[in-house]
């Protein structure tokens, strides 16, 4: 094997020096490592085969005079959406071919979306539900495995409460698996359910629904062709969302538009821009503030934008008056004029767009970050239009469905609120008595002088993120606000590595009296400790295997069929939940009204019928026009779609006027036609062709300046000033609930009861308002301004504060994080943290800023994609990126094995040092898909046999450590310190 | 008569490597065999630029002309296959090619290094189209369906073109002067002796 | 229908079994033995292996399509 490489090897220096006329070309990440050598388990013996030929033929891509069925799904790595084209034969997934007609991916793949058919071969796979006994993994049946896990559920919650069990979702389900996984915690009683939008966009959510209405995306992949400027910042689109730079590469050569990369880091995108500033990590707030400084100075603000659209502007303004040049350069280590440059362009060279992912969202002042990017879009008038926006791009690829239908700690399916409003208003949808939910609930003693919760208020307090789980775990009970600690995980379809503090997971781990897996592989959950018991491993299909809806980044959903049976044993979200649902006893009242279709071990949901139901209930986010019926004629239709626009022309049978996907918003009834919202917030068209404007949700007015927009109002509007959101109240004011037809009146009367006044626009069930107030042109929500200033939030106007673990201990006394506090359930202690760093000297000792981040191959926690043997084959090693004068320091050489260690935990992980100028000095970057070794070790016998990854690395979250935000419990993922030396 | 050729145009290749991917997947190429490879020069530096890199299907092959027993042969469309039946496994081939393709399944002394392995372009080798035996060996033959090499379509960017060199010339020229900058045609001047003027 | 399902996963497992290890040094031999069954298969001849394959269809007329701006 080793030496086979070597051929391999050979040529690529050929080819090396073929492109670049030079023998001595830099070596690539690739060549490095290939160079570096094999070591990889258990496929040692696979390159010996096909000697001379490609392969057996069994299940190829094609089968002679074998009928070709073709299917298509959606790819499940990132939030891009791009349609996967499978040629299925004799129920095998024999083909992948372009899906030209989708405008999203027009055919395209990147590497893991082109090898996505691996997925059902499935080598790796989980195959079988297994438990560890006694140390051993044991296969156990599927009946077995529910009535033993649903035993134990239930003698956990008689002894230490429903809040004692966790379960954790999956971005990679469907919108109707995760609508499920929230409803099922919900018959369950508790709000500790989570997913990874906890970890990766959480903060941007709360940052950008705070500052004006929804947290999601603005525009689309396909609209950032119309920017004349575009800023990533903390966004690696290159590696993380290849697909996307489909569209922004060919806008960016249309428009001659200028690309700014700022990130510690000169990413794969950094090297097709037009310019790239490298920053200190954590450190955006100045950044911005710093870029809004020279706007201010120079009058390149959109003053009437931000006096008809903006609430606090003046304050923002004030604090960027502080961040002169040198300031920010000292903070931040970017020169004053290259930060004048791009704000004169950003300013100036519009339309403009701002993209950011987890280098922004993955901090202590994640939330605040996130609202500094938006004030920067506000000032400068770039939110609301074409080539304008917050272009976030979210990580997983239902990370926004997965967001949207409540897979959260802190809402319920589609943004209600845990408060009694929006309980009652789901109770209703479910036709189940509110009361019901309270009785789930545990009571909340008194502890540790707090105040005890009844039932109903324990209902309405978010539980803990995914982020903190083990420390609800590991504390002591009194610091835990809820009646015990945390002795349960049911993880479905989520790695474990994806959080620092690894090996206090460890412990957590082994502190658990059940954990239970769900997931088409074991996971980091299953490999990282050695429990001998109550571990349980149950295969889920992948979304390849079950039909249902996924919705992207841009807000399209995209409906997708099944392309071949679950494999092997595994089974679908749909029926483990539902069995699970039985199991526990609530199965009735919970799927009331939800149709069964026969799956593969007998009767499950039906993801139509449970798209139906979040139809109707999901009003306040616009999830109710978009049926089954009209996904499905979407994707019939993909190719009525315009690639700029997204929308198909007006005389498209069974899709005309829509925009692709029936992008969130989509108002009403699907009867109503509403066509989707390409651009939120856009008030240059109709209601009905997709306009909007800013939600006033933050009520009326504040310190006497009104928070209605001033003026303006989306075309056609009949009220052309700012209004407030629809209510029975107000349509009857206006005179337009005369429009209501009869049964609308009578449902609204109905579930208003002794007050029809107040049902509005997001509980009326009849979705007679949404339509009334559309015909006459307006926004259901109301119009509204922005909040530059959150003042709900910590720092009502973002403030600049120092990483937990920073390098600049000399900044601390002046950016201090935030005072130690009780969030979310836990203490977060992270100004005493940051305290005793300095005070041991950690800067001194632990000199170099790590920061982590994706790779284009792998995916997440990386299990799936490191069994991948396509993928696998390209990054077969942990690295860590160094920078050659560091290197040269320590003696490192590119290639040899280093010691990375961090300030927590004596952590320590084992891994390859690329030595290279990606990184700045000072600066280190591991990515953070791999697990399978800890501290040096292999853990490959910690998996079952046959089911481990083909690719085994160190966790970088080892090394990564203390720090959340407050707003989300967001960890600090970006922005910690470490040593590195020659192991 | 269309000239198939292939064109990776570096100012759009991001290294995502689904050209590779898409090439295994389509083929079920083997562990250790790259029929594709993306190689970046400069890495990590500014002016850092990748390059999808295959058997480019030469004019007047290096390759065929060494070939001891002549196992190469090229196709009105201008494709290099060859036969496996015929390899003996030399690796003279490998010496000869300026981009590095020939791929084999052992690494050894002469003869022992097994049949050799390189891109088909997605055309198959000698055995009928589009038959199992085709497949085992050398992998599909999307040409013969009317399709172009997997790698060319799904690439991400739309930075690898494959098909009528001449369209996929002019393609590559509207797109230099619409954005005002090119690297050029990456191989062209070795594999075809020409290159692309805007 | 579970039995059925599990004889389906075994073909498939079966089948992968070749590139997972254990069964490499039986798969191997199974392949050369495939290819010396092919030998005596259909070979085109000199004409038929020259000729040209390319056409201009739909898929490839949208991929040129979807490559242009």
């Amino acid at each position: 094997m080793l030496v086979k490489r070597k051929s391999g090897q050979a040529g690529r220096s050929r080819l090396q020096s073929a492109v670049a006329g030079l023998a001595s070309a830099t070596l690539d990440r690739r060549s490095f490592l290939k160079r570096s050598g094999l070591a990889v388990g258990g496929l040692a013996a696979a390159g010996t085969l096909g000697a001379g030929t490609v392969r057996k033929a069994a299940a190829g891509p094609m089968m002679e005079g074998v009928e070709v069925d073709i299917r298509k799904n959606i790819c499940t790595h990132c939030s891009v959406g791009c349609t996967v084209t499978a040629e299925v034969q004799n129920g095998v997934w024999t083909g992948q071919e372009p899906s030209w007609n989708s405008p999203i991916n027009r055919g395209t793949h990147c590497a893991k979306g082109a090898s996505v058919r691996e997925l059902v071969h499935g080598d790796r796979r989980l195959k079988y539900p297994m438990k560890r006994q006694n140390g051993e993994w044991v296969r156990i049946s599927w009946d077995d495995a529910f009535s033993e896990i649903g035993q134990k559920l239930v003698e956990l919650r008689e002894n230490s409460g429903a809040d004692s069990v966790y379960w954790l979702g999956s971005a990679k389900f469907s919108n109707e698996g995760s609508y499920l996984c929230r409803k099922l915690a919900a018959f369950w009683g508790t709000n500790s359910v989570d997913h990874q939008a906890r970890i990766c966009h959480s903060t941007t959510v709360a940052g950008v629904a705070n500052t004006w209405g929804y947290g999601a995306m603005t525009n689309s992949y396909n609209d950032i062709r119309n920017s004349k400027t575009v800023i990533f910042m903390g966004s690696n689109a290159a590696e993380a969302h290849p697909v996307s730079l489909q569209h922004i590469l060919s806008g960016k050569e249309q428009q001659q538009a200028n690309v700014f990369v700022f990130d510690p880091r000169f990413t794969r995108t950094a090297a097709h821009a037009t310019e790239y500033v490298r920053m200190r990590s954590g450190t955006d707030i100045a950044v911005i503030w710093g870029i809004m400084h020279h706007i201010f100075a120079n009058g390149w603000e959109d003053q009437d934008f931000i006096d008809a659209r903006v609430f606090g502007m003046d304050e923002v303004r004030a604090e960027c008056e502080k961040w002169t040049p040198e300031r920010v350069e000292n903070v931040t280590g970017i020169p004053g004029e290259q930060l004048r440059r791009v704000a004169e362009t950003f300013a100036t060279q519009k339309p403009a767009t701002f993209i950011w992912c987890m280098g922004g969202t993955q901090h202590t002042v994640g939330t605040a970050n996130v609202r500094a990017y938006c004030n920067l879009l506000l000032a400068t008038g770039n939110v609301g239009k074409a080539g304008t926006g917050a272009n976030i791009f979210r990580g997983h690829c239902n990370v926004q469905g997965a967001t949207d239908l409540g897979l959260d700690i802190s809402n319920l399916p589609l943004y209600y609120g845990l408060t009694e409003g929006g309980w009652r208003h789901w109770s209703r949808v479910w036709e189940v008595d509110y009361d019901y939910f309270v009785s789930r609930f545990d009571e909340v003693p008194a502890k540790a002088g707090r105040e005890a919760r009844t039932r109903e208020q324990n209902m309405q307090t978010p539980g803990i993120p995914s982020t903190r789980w083990f420390d609800a775990t590991l504390l002591d009970a009194e610091e835990v606000d809820q009646r015990d600690n945390l002795k349960a995980m049911i993880v479905l379809g989520h790695g474990g590595n994806t959080v620092p503090r690894q090996p206090e997971v460890k412990a957590g781990l082994e502190a658990l009296e059940l954990l239970v897996v769900v997931d088409p592989h074991p996971t980091s959950f299953a490999s990282l400790h050695a429990r001998p018991d109550g571990t349980y491993l149950l295969p889920a299909a992948t979304q390849f295997e079950c039909n249902g809806s996924r919705t992207c980044s841009n807000r399209s959903i995209q409906w997708y069929e099944k392309i071949v049976d679950p494999i092997f044993e595994s089974a679908t979200d749909y029926w483990i939940m539902y069995r699970l649902a039985q199991e526990l006893g609530f199965a009735e009242e919970m799927f009331k009204n939800i149709e069964m279709v026969e799956g593969k071990f007998g009767p499950e949901p039906s993801a139509e019928s449970l798209l139906r139901e979040i139809n109707r209930g999901g009003w306040s986010t616009g999830y109710c026009g978009q049926s089954p019926e009209r996904l499905k004629a979407h994707m019939a239709n993909q190719d009525k779609f315009d690639l700029v626009t997204l929308r198909a022309p007006a005389d498209a049978p069974d899709v005309g006027g829509d925009f692709y996907g029936l992008p969130w918003p989509c108002w009403g009834t699907p009867e109503v036609r509403h066509p989707g919202t390409h651009i939120l917030y856009n008030s240059e068209v109709h209601v009905m062709d997709g306009g909007g404007n800013f939600r006033p949700r933050f009520g009326l007015e504040r310190d006497g300046v009104t928070l209605l927009a001033e003026g303006t109002s989306s075309v056609g509007a009949e009220l052309d000033d700012g209004y407030p959101e629809f209510t029975m109240a107000v349509l009857r004011e206006l005179g337009w609930d005369g429009d209501l037809t009869a049964e609308e009146l009578s449902q609204i009367e109905r579930q208003g009861g002794d007050d029809v006044d107040a049902v509005s626009w997001s509980t009326d069930l009849s979705g007679g308002i949404q339509r009334v107030v559309m015909e006459h042109g307006c926004v259901p929500f109301g119009n509204g301004k922005a909040r530059a200033v959150a003042w709900n939030l910590p720092d009502p106007v973002p403030q600049h504060r120092e990483p937990i673990y920073t390098p600049r201990p000399d900044l601390v006394a002046e950016f201090p994080t935030r005072d130690d506090a009780r969030e979310f359930r836990v203490p977060n202690i992270g100004h005493t943290v940051q305290q005793a760093a300095i005070d041991k000297g950690i800067p001194e000792s632990f000199p170099i800023v790590l920061t982590s981040g994706r790779l284009v191959e792998y995916e997440g926690g990386g299990e799936e994609t490191r069994s991948n043997r396509w993928l696998a084959e390209l990054q077969q090693d942990m690295f860590v990126e160094i920078n050659p004068a560091d290197a040269a320091e320590r003696g490192i050489t590119d290639g040899g094995w280093v010691w990375v260690t961090g300030p927590e935990n004596d952590s320590r992980a084992r891994v390859k040092a690329l030595v290279t100028e990606r990184v700045g000095k000072g600066a280190a970057f591991m990515p953070f898909h791999f697990a399978g070794w800890y501290q040096g070790e292999s853990q490959r016998g910690n998996y079952p046999e046959g089911t481990d990854p083909i690719v085994l690395g160190e966790m970088v979250n080892q090394i990564t450590t203390y720090g959340y935000d407050p707003v989300t419990g967001m960890h600090e993922g970006k922005a910690t310190l470490c040593q590195i030396e020659a192991a | 008569m269309a000239r198939m050729k292939f064109l990776c145009d570096a100012d759009r290749c991001i290294e995502c490597n689904a050209c590779v991917t898409a090439c295994k997947n389509e083929h079920e190429v083997p562990w250790g065999i790259n029929r594709r490879r993306v190689v970046t020069i400069n890495d990590g530096l500014p002016g850092e630029r990748s390059v999808s890199m295959a058997c480019m299907h030469c004019t007047d092959a290096p390759c065929a002309s060494v070939c001891p027993v002549d196992c190469f042969y090229t196709t009105a469309d201008a494709v290099v296959l060859h036969s496996k039946d015929l390899c003996i496994g030399c690796g003279y081939c490998f010496y000869a090619c300026p981009f590095g393709a020939p791929q084999y399944p052992k690494v050894g002394n002469f003869g022992s290094r097994g049949k050799m392995d390189k891109c088909t372009y997605c055309a198959g080798g000698p055995e009928a189209d589009m038959t199992m035996a085709e497949y085992e060996k050398y992998g599909a033959n999307r040409l013969a369906e009317g399709k172009l090499p997997l790698c060319a379509e799904m690439c991400s960017t739309k930075a690898l073109l494959a098909g009528d060199g001449e369209i996929i010339a002019e393609i590559y020229r509207e797109r230099v002067t619409t954005r005002g900058y090119g690297s050029g045609a990456w191989g062209w001047q070795t594999a075809y002796q020409e290159t692309i003027n805007v | 229908m579970t039995n059925r399902e599990e004889q389906k996963g075994l073909r498939r497992r079966g089948f992968l079994g070749m590139f997972a290890g254990a069964t490499a040094a039986t798969a191997t031999a199974a392949v050369v033995g495939a290819g010396a069954v092919n030998e005596a298969q259909a070979q085109e001849t000199e004409d038929e292996m020259r000729k040209a394959r390319y056409q201009e269809t739909d898929h490839v007329k949208a991929f040129y399509r979807t490559n242009r701006y």
